[in-house]
Formats: structure tokens, sequence, C-alpha cells
């Protein structure tokens, strides 16, 4: 089954066309003439000010600003610099990089050609997850195509430019995501995230100046290439330029992709474009970005998504996931499987990370079981505060902040459990 | 120099340290300024994991580790704040949520971090209801070492000590998260020079030695300083003294000698300080050619007697002295005098030597070798000889290295002497040669200085007494010396300076 | 045993990265293609190939779901149980094919043929429930579609 988006645009306009993943159906609407230009027309500098000036902004969760973070390369020649494309892509109630590798993977392959120029690297390192199998055969495919076609290897697009693509797959571990777990992932070892200092740019993979950029920030590349800064910041807001693919799934009538400006208001995203609640139920929340981001109850849908307004809800953008909840849905039992997630893919190096994970799990179960006391919801809360900001990577804030973001919304869930003894919502999803 | 500022208090640190180097340079963490800390050591890379070592740090929003956090001149840091105390109370709690309350019967109760940490920097009560996670306990990790697995609390110190220091890495975590677990590959046990040293780094209970297990509790133990003497590194120990009997070395940081480490045989060479086999009694070979035991200054008389005729038929320079290389500066330099008064200059030393490493171990298996070289004895091969060929009637043998395989027919050459005093601390073929055996005492159980390889002399203090009558090799000789009117030696013996 | 084949595969992993151990990951999914896990000979082979301490393999493997220490079953049968999926009733799902398999999840069939197991998000969100069956994927299923997938495994 084809998975085209209901709503499209630049990105994946062309998803329907089976041939698009073809270098020749690729290169047949025009793909990697931004390639070329950029190869062949433009310095470095100026690569980096165009994406500065666009304002792209990493799609993979973090949002920091593409240009900055390819400016942060050192310029000298004298060691190797790689590019990693992040496709661990693992955030529950993400796919949008699968998709995009799967019916689009010459774009991205195009936007690490440009982001090579930008950076000055000679090798992109493309680190998909290992139950991406499929994507990977595609992406290897093309790959192979582009070697064959001199847009790979030593000569690129005839620039005298020399740049190779390897893909290396990961094995099952959420925490790959982080980039420094990443890079350890793609040395060999365990993938436990690095302390930094040192950062990626001046110590990353092998020990050389790394940047890691997402799969669909990389794909946005080619096309503010293409168009220009400004056509770019035609779309979105002022600070968050451009279109990004948001992936609904969850209680919802038509679950699916929806490539759509940053900006576009969330109850638009959930009740125009993805249809609203089931028949015969109403929406309870909605979880924004990708299951680390804190929840917002049905009252608060009114924001635009993009990082400038979700956070003064106190959540953010994350990967675009948004999941639809309803009013079957225990939300204490979605902080079972919450914490379960994180409990299970903590790497364990950090104290907090470690030890909190799990006991946020405990304790959630113990409340859905209905043996909770009130006390337990302070406790949930403060251990939260305890892992937030102390830890090597940021994985323990992804871990605290979705419970908190329950307990600030729908607490009156988590009082039933205790003051009941068991779950008030007969028709809730089972654990 | 870059100077900071930690709790308003202004230092001079050097270049390229973190902060927590620089506090351990300067000798005031934990001493002065708190900073607790796990995973961080002195000697081993930076891991950054157990977060207790996080400090506030003027312009930085975030609380920073202080193990990777660099220096910077003019950096105001604080320790005690309102935040930083949160924050350590925080790491301790989650620690304390899985650690079994193994305490009563754990080796590690009163030298155990989690119990002073939490004690100092924790909550008073823990508020956890979750059953622990359980693991495996009393893992037989390889010969010297027991594991508790729930114990650990993943600080991964032993396991970068194991790659790092012996290079042997026998020991990894496996799996992640809460379900983290260190172990060993199978067939692989933990199992090198300097296995034991885990055990001194495991902040907890989870790694302790199988010849410490269950022996004494720790807050019996008075740690008084020493050195090893089991070859010529000298590295620096603590010796665990109760009822005055050693239960253990640990080691002693000195960053010129050992770092902070200790050779696993080094390390149980404190057995031989109560072991069965000491020289416990003085003797004297009767007509019948046994050896009787005599009082200590009944032995001395005879050998004074003895060793007068030969003194009065040959000559002095006719008595022969072996010098121990385990013996202290002091004792060596009474030998010296007391060959000068004797007008001798028949004198060598004996030394085992054995098999050395690229870390502390030395070949010269003995502590004070390079003391006796200092004092120009030389090998005992040539002595032997004279020994052998007659031209030494009378030998004062210390020690027993003699035996060692570099010196083949030293037994035979040994018999020809008509007068053999053996002055050693244990039991040995030697005996069987012996006219007069004296026990003597062993670094433990005296004052003295001892030379180690490169040189440096280290203090010996007594840290037990021998249950029976044993002297120093210098106290002993002083003795005979008065005995044997020798100019010089009329003063009272004096234990510290050996004078 | 490491296949002279699997041995080729590896080699040519290693061509690709600057230092050896890069290709110790793409090295174990090969290795696992022909043995189907990895026990602790192969680690003793694998650590001699990338010229690392055999335990430095094994932590590898363990921390990763995909790599196993253990032998697997012929199949591995991994239901989706995080958030999207649990919504729209995998977990129920799970439930009913242990009760067909006549296992628990995390088990395998008394004759070799499936290994049953959770999984974390696989990136199908809007096509839940669902389940992987090794590389490929199962979408929008029911408990009827899942059973007739299970039962056409050999």
């Amino acid at each position: 089954m084809q998975k085209v988006p209901f709503v499209t645009s630049y990105l994946t306009e062309h998803f329907a066309d089976d041939a698009y993943a073809t270098l020749a159906g690729y290169q047949g609407r025009g793909g990697y003439q931004a390639a070329k230009k950029a190869l062949t027309e433009m310095t470095a500098q100026a690569v980096v000010e165009l994406m500065k000036t666009a304002g792209l902004q990493g799609r993979g969760g973090a949002g920091f600003g593409t240009g900055m973070k390819w400016s942060f390369m050192p310029k000298g020649e004298e060691n190797p610099k790689y590019l990693v494309c992040n496709a661990d892509e693992s955030e529950p109630g993400s796919f949008k990089d699968r998709l995009l590798m799967e019916r689009a993977p010459h774009q991205m392959l195009e936007g690490i050609l440009i982001g090579a120029k930008a950076t000055g690297a000679s090798k992109t390192f493309v680190y998909i997850r290992g139950e991406y199998a499929a994507a990977a055969d595609v992406l290897e495919r093309a790959i192979a195509e582009c070697r064959d076609a001199g847009i790979l290897g030593a000569n690129c697009l005839g620039s005298g430019f020399a740049h190779d693509v390897v893909l290396t797959r990961g094995a099952g571990a959420y925490i790959c995501g982080e980039e420094t777990g990443l890079l350890e992932s793609l040395e060999g070892k365990k993938g436990q995230p690095r302390k930094k200092p040192p950062f990626p740019a001046q110590f990353g993979a092998f020990g050389m100046p790394t940047t890691v950029n997402n799969v669909e920030t990389f794909s946005h590349a080619p096309h503010i290439v293409k168009n220009g800064a400004a056509w770019f910041r035609g779309f979105g807001t002022e600070k968050s330029p451009g279109t990004t693919i948001f992936g609904v799934s969850g209680l919802v009538q038509r679950p699916g992709l929806y490539e759509l400006p940053l900006g576009t208001r969330l109850d638009e995203i959930v009740f125009e474009h993805a249809g609203g609640p089931l028949p015969g139920r109403k929406v309870k929340g909605v979880i924004p970005g990708g299951m680390s981001m804190p929840i917002l109850p049905v009252s608060q849908l009114d924001v635009p998504m993009a990082n400038e307004f979700l956070r003064e809800r106190k959540t953010m953008l994350g990967t675009g996931g948004v999941m639809v909840l309803d009013d079957t849905t225990c939300m204490v039992r979605v902080g079972v499987v919450i914490t379960y997630f994180f409990r299970d893919e903590s790497c364990g190096q950090c104290t907090q990370c470690r030890e909190g994970t799990g006991w946020l799990h405990k304790i959630m179960q113990r409340i859905e079981r209905g043996a909770g006391a009130r006390e337990d919801l302070d406790i949930l809360l403060d251990i939260a505060s305890k892992m937030e900001g102390q830890t090597i990577c940021a994985f323990a804030d992804a871990a605290a902040w979705p419970v908190q973001g329950l307990l600030r919304h729908f607490r009156e869930d988590f009082e039933a459990h205790i003051a009941h003894g068991k779950c008030p919502f007969p028709q809730s999803f089972e654990l | 120099m870059p100077k900071i500022t930690v709790d308003e208090i202004e230092y001079e640190v050097a270049e390229g340290r973190t902060i927590l180097q620089a506090l351990d340079d300067l000798g005031v963490l934990m001493n002065g300024v708190d900073v607790p800390h796990y995973c961080w050591h002195p000697k081993l890379s930076i891991d950054g994991s157990c977060r207790l070592c996080q400090v506030e740090v003027e312009g930085i929003p975030k609380l920073q580790i202080a193990c990777n956090t660099p220096i910077a001149d003019g950096m105001k840091v604080h320790t005690q704040s309102e935040r930083v105390k949160n924050a350590r109370e925080g790491v301790m709690e989650l620690l304390l949520v899985n650690h079994p309350l193994d305490c009563p019967i754990c080796d590690q109760a009163g030298e155990c971090k989690l119990q002073d940490y939490a004690f100092e920097y924790g909550a008073q009560h823990s508020r956890s209801q979750e059953p622990r996670r359980a693991a495996k306990k009393r893992v037989d990790l390889g010969p010297t070492i027991v594991f508790d697995q729930e114990r650990c609390i993943l600080c991964r110190r032993c396991v970068r000590f194991c790659r790092e220091v012996p290079g042997t890495g026998e020991l990894a975590v496996f799996a992640r998260g809460d379900h983290s677990v260190i172990e060993t590959f199978p067939e692989m046990p933990l199992d090198n020079d300097y296995s034991m040293n885990v055990a001194d780094i495991c902040p907890v209970g989870a790694l302790t030695t199988k010849d410490f297990r269950f022996k004494i509790r720790v807050w019996f133990l008075e740690d008084v300083p020493g050195v090893c003497t089991g070859c010529s590194n000298g590295c620096n120990v603590h010796l665990g003294v109760a009822n005055n009997r050693v239960y253990r070395y640990t080691p002693r940081r000195n960053d010129a000698v050992n770092q902070t480490w200790l050779c696993d045989e080094g390390r149980l060479s404190y057995r031989r300080i109560n072991a069965d086999d000491r020289i416990d009694h003085a003797a004297v070979r009767n007509g019948d050619g046994n050896l009787d035991a005599a009082p200590y200054e009944t032995a001395l008389a005879a050998a004074a007697a003895r060793i007068r005729s030969v003194i009065e038929t040959k000559g002095g320079g006719a008595v022969g002295m072996l010098v121990s290389p385990h013996a202290t500066n002091e004792d060596l330099g009474i030998a010296r005098r007391f060959l000068a008064a004797l007008g001798s200059t028949q004198a060598g030393f004996a030394l085992l030597r054995g098999r050395k490493d690229e870390l502390l171990i030395k070949e010269d298996k003995a502590a004070n070798a390079a003391g006796a070289r200092a004092l120009d004895f030389g090998d005992a091969a040539p002595l032997l000889e004279r020994v052998r060929g007659g031209a030494v009637e009378a030998l004062i043998v210390m020690g027993q290295d003699v035996l060692a395989p570099a010196y083949p027919g030293a037994l035979e050459a040994l018999a020809c002497a008509d007068t053999l005093v053996l002055l050693d601390t244990h039991r040995s073929h030697l005996e069987s040669l012996a006219h007069v055996v004296l026990p003597a005492r062993v670094a433990a159980e005296k004052h003295g200085t001892l030379t180690n390889h490169a040189g440096l002399a280290q203090t010996v203090e007594p840290a037990v007494e021998p249950a029976f009558e044993a002297r120093s090799e210098g106290e002993a000789l002083w003795r005979l010396g008065q005995l044997l009117d020798l100019a010089g030696f009329s003063d009272p013996y004096e234990a510290r300076t050996g004078a | 045993m490491i296949s002279d084949e699997t041995r080729a595969r590896i080699d040519t992993e290693i061509a690709k990265y600057p230092k050896k151990r890069g290709a110790l990951l793409p090295a174990l999914h090969h290795v696992q293609q022909q043995t189907g896990w990895i026990a602790p000979e192969t680690a003793r082979e694998l650590a001699a190939i990338f010229e690392l301490h055999p335990i430095e393999v094994m932590e590898v493997v363990t921390f990763y779901n995909m790599f196993y220490d253990r032998p697997q079953g012929r199949h591995h049968v991994y239901v989706c149980t995080n958030l999207p999926c649990s919504l729209r009733g995998s977990r129920n799902l799970l439930r009913e094919l242990e009760q067909h398999l006549g296992i628990e999840a995390g088990e395998t069939t008394e004759d070799g043929r499936v290994t049953l197991g959770h999984e974390e998000c696989l990136g199908a969100c809007a096509w839940a429930p669902v389940l992987r069956v090794g590389e490929t994927y199962h979408e929008n299923l029911d408990a009827d579609a899942a059973k007739r997938i299970v039962d056409g495994l050999k």
C-alpha cells in the first residue's frame, strides 16, 4: 500500500510516483540541479549563509538552526570531516523519516551533498535504525545509482568535489537517535551518549569533526538552494519557516502524513485535516511532537505548531508526531506505556536517568493497578524535577517531561485511580 | 597560573585541569572542599555518569559536573548552594531506590561511600515503596574477588580500571537502563596481577576481596601507614591493625611511587607477618647436634662465644656477614659498623629476583636492596666462595635469599663455615646449618627506612609487636657488638636511629 | 563458526569505515543472519577479527534489541506495544497471539518456529496496530489477520 500523505507540499508532492525513488525519476523532475549549483557555483560559505538566512531549523526534534550547525565545522583541511544523517527515527509517533527515505531517497541524498559542500565533509554516514529494512534497501539502491552516475564519488556531478555515502544499520536502541549516542554506535560500541565537551564538530565520528542532521532537515536543503531563502520563508512563521511533515496517529479518523507549514494550528491538523475523533468520541488530549513532548488537553489545541508558541504551553514541536487521545483513554495507562518505554530505552549511564526512569515506571504501574496514594503524585513530580537538566544527554528530560505534562493536565485521572483503586475508564485501551 | 574561586576562597590552579582535578591537586578535595563523587577517580579516565559531583558555576545556568568541567581563569564555583545540595540529595535518593539493605552483612560497612554520602548528603527517609531490582549475589568473579550485582551503583570504576591499568579488560556493563549489570565473559574471570584494586575503588560493597571477607569490621581496624616489602617498588600501604594483628594491606596513595595501586601479591604479603612459619624462638645447637630452644640472651651469648673464638684464633677478618635486603637502612648501617669494628671486609647480600612488569612489580623481591647497595654491600656470590674456601670461618646470615636459584651450591658453601649465626624472620633450610638461630623482626614490627628502586627512602613504623621475643637485625647486632666488646657499641641501642 | 561467506561480507563492511570497529554492528547483523544468535564462541571469533576483548563484543550484543545472546526461533514476531499502537488495541492483539501460540511474549514455541515479543515504535503509527516478522512490516492488523500471518510461517 502506498503511503501517500493526505496533504503534500514540496517535500512530499511526488510521493505517489514510484519512479521518484529512482534516479531517473528524480532527475526527470529536476533532481540534483540544486546540488550541482551548490557544488559548482557556490562557495561553502555561501551555502552556509543561505541556510542561515533561510532559517531552516533541524527537524529531528531539537530544532537547532541548520546553517548555524554547519558553520561550527572547522575550516581547515588537515582532518577528514564527516556528515552523519540521523535516520534512527525511533520517537514514538514519528514515521515521516521512514517515508521520506522510502519514497524520496534522492531528495535526502541531494540535501546531503549540499551539506557536504557547506561543511567540507568528505563522507556521510547514514545511520538508519535496524528495523527500517525496507527503507535501507531503497537507500542502498539509490546510493548505488548515484555512484554509477558520478553523483557520488571522486568527482560529484563533475564539480571536482569528492563525497561518498555509507549506509550503516543500527540494531534497536532509541538512544542511538541521540547525536553522540549515534556516534558511539556508528563506531561499533554501545550507544551511550558522550559527555560534552567535546562537541561533535570538534570530536565526532571516529574522532573527526562531524555534523549530525536529520533526514528531513537534509531533504529541505535542495529546495532552499533551488528556490532561495525568501521562497522558503514564504512558508511557516518568522521564527519557524518552512514546512514539516506531521505524522498523525492515535484515535483519529485519518491517521497519516500531513506536510503543512510550521505554525499551522494543532486543532486544524487534528480536526480539519485528520478528520477529528472517531465516531461517538471526543478528543481528550493530544501529544504534539512525539512521545517525549508534554501532552496538551483538548482546551489548548489552538496553538500554532511552532516552537515559539508551543514553548508557552510548556511543550515543543519535537518530531511533529501528533498522537490523538480521546475520552475513552485513561491517562494513567498512557503514563504506564510512556514510562515503560523510557525505562527500557535508557542507556543506563546517569544515575538520575537509570534509576529515575525505573522508579517512575514502577510508581505509575502501582497507581494504575489501584495501589497508589496521593503522595505518589508529588513523588512522581519530584523525581521528574530531579531528572531534568542534570544528565549527560536530554533523554532524562525527555523521560521527565511527559510525566509532568500528564500530571499538569490530567491529574484527575490519577486521582480517580487512587481514590477508586482501579481504572475509571472501562473503555480505555488495555495494557 | 589561572585562579579560580571555590566557595569564596581563591586558589591558584594549573592549566588544563578540571575542577575536581584542580581540587585534588591542591589537596583540598573532601578535605576542606566537599565535592562528593563516585565515578571519578584521580587515576582513571573521566566517566561523568554518577552525576554526584555537580556544582554551581557562576555564569552557567545548569549545574556542571566538576569532574568534566575545565577550569578557567576567574571561574567562580559554589559547592554548598541549595541547588547543589538538592541535586546531591536527588542522586543519593535515586541510588538507594534499588540498593539492597545489606549493610549488616556487607564487608564495606564502615568504609562505604554510599553509607557516608547518604548520611552526609542524603534525605533522612526513603520514599520508595517499590520492590528492588533482583540480581546476582555472591558471584565468584575470579580468584580474588566476590561480586554482588545488586549492590553495584554502576559507577564503572572497575570496568575502567581493568581496561586502563592492567589492560586486561575483563569487566563490562551488559544490557542497558536499570537492567544494566557488570559481567565477565564466560570462562574469562577477573584474573590479573592487580585484580584486588577493584575492591578498593568500588565505592560500595559490590566488589570485595575473598581474602578479607567477613574477617573483621573495619571500624575495629587502625590504619597504620607503612610500606609493602614484597619488592623494591616500595608501594605505600595502610596496615589494617586490630588486636596486635595485621588483617590486611590497602594501598596508600603516593603519586610518585604507586599512585593508588597495589599488586595482589604485595597486598597479600601481609600474611607473612603472622605466618605459621615465623621463627618464634631463639635456639642453640647442642652437643648432640640438635637445635634447643633458648632464651634470646642465652642464644646471643652462645653466638658471641663462638665468634669471639674465631676472632681470637683467626682475627676479625675471618668473620663475615650476609646482610638482608629486607632489613632497614638503620639495621644495615649497624651491620656496616659491626664489620668495620671487626676490621672485616667479608660482606655481601643475596637477593631473590623475579619477574617485573610495566606497572609496579619490580625484579628485586626485597624492599631495601637499593639501601644495601648504597651501603656498598655487593653480591653474595664472592662471599660464598670465600666461605667455601675457608677464609671466612664465622658467618652471620640475615634472611634466606641465599636459597634463591641464583645461588646454586649455597648450602654446601655455607656448610663450610665453622660458625653460622642465623638472624631471620621465617623458617628455612638454613636452620639445619645454623649453630645459633635468632628471631628477627619484619618491617611491620620496627622503626626504620627502606630505600626503593628509585632511591626513595621511605619510613616504616611498628604496627604490631611480635608475640614472641624478636629483635631487629640492628638491635641483635648491637647487643652482639656489646658482648664482643667491639668499639663504638657501648651506648644503649636506640630503635629510631639504630645508633 | 563464521562461514567464509559471512566473513567475506564482514570484510566488505570493514573497508567502509575509517576504523575497523565501525563495522562491528554490520558484522553482527551478517553473523546473525547465518547463526541466529551470538554464542560466546562466535563472540570470540568476532573479537579476534576486530582485535577486541570478547567481552567488548558481548556488551554490544546485550545492549541492542536486535542482537541475541541466546538461541531464537526461526521467525521473530514482534508486536508494537508503544502508545499509538496500544491505543488501537495492539496489546490485546499480542495477548491473542500469546494464546494462539501457547507461549508468552519473550518466549519461543517448542518447535522453534516462532519467537513472540514486544516491539517498540516501528515508525508506522498511522497504520496501527503493527507487527513485524523479521524485516517485514504488517500493518492495519486485527487479531485474525495476525493469526493468519503467524500460521503462515514455516
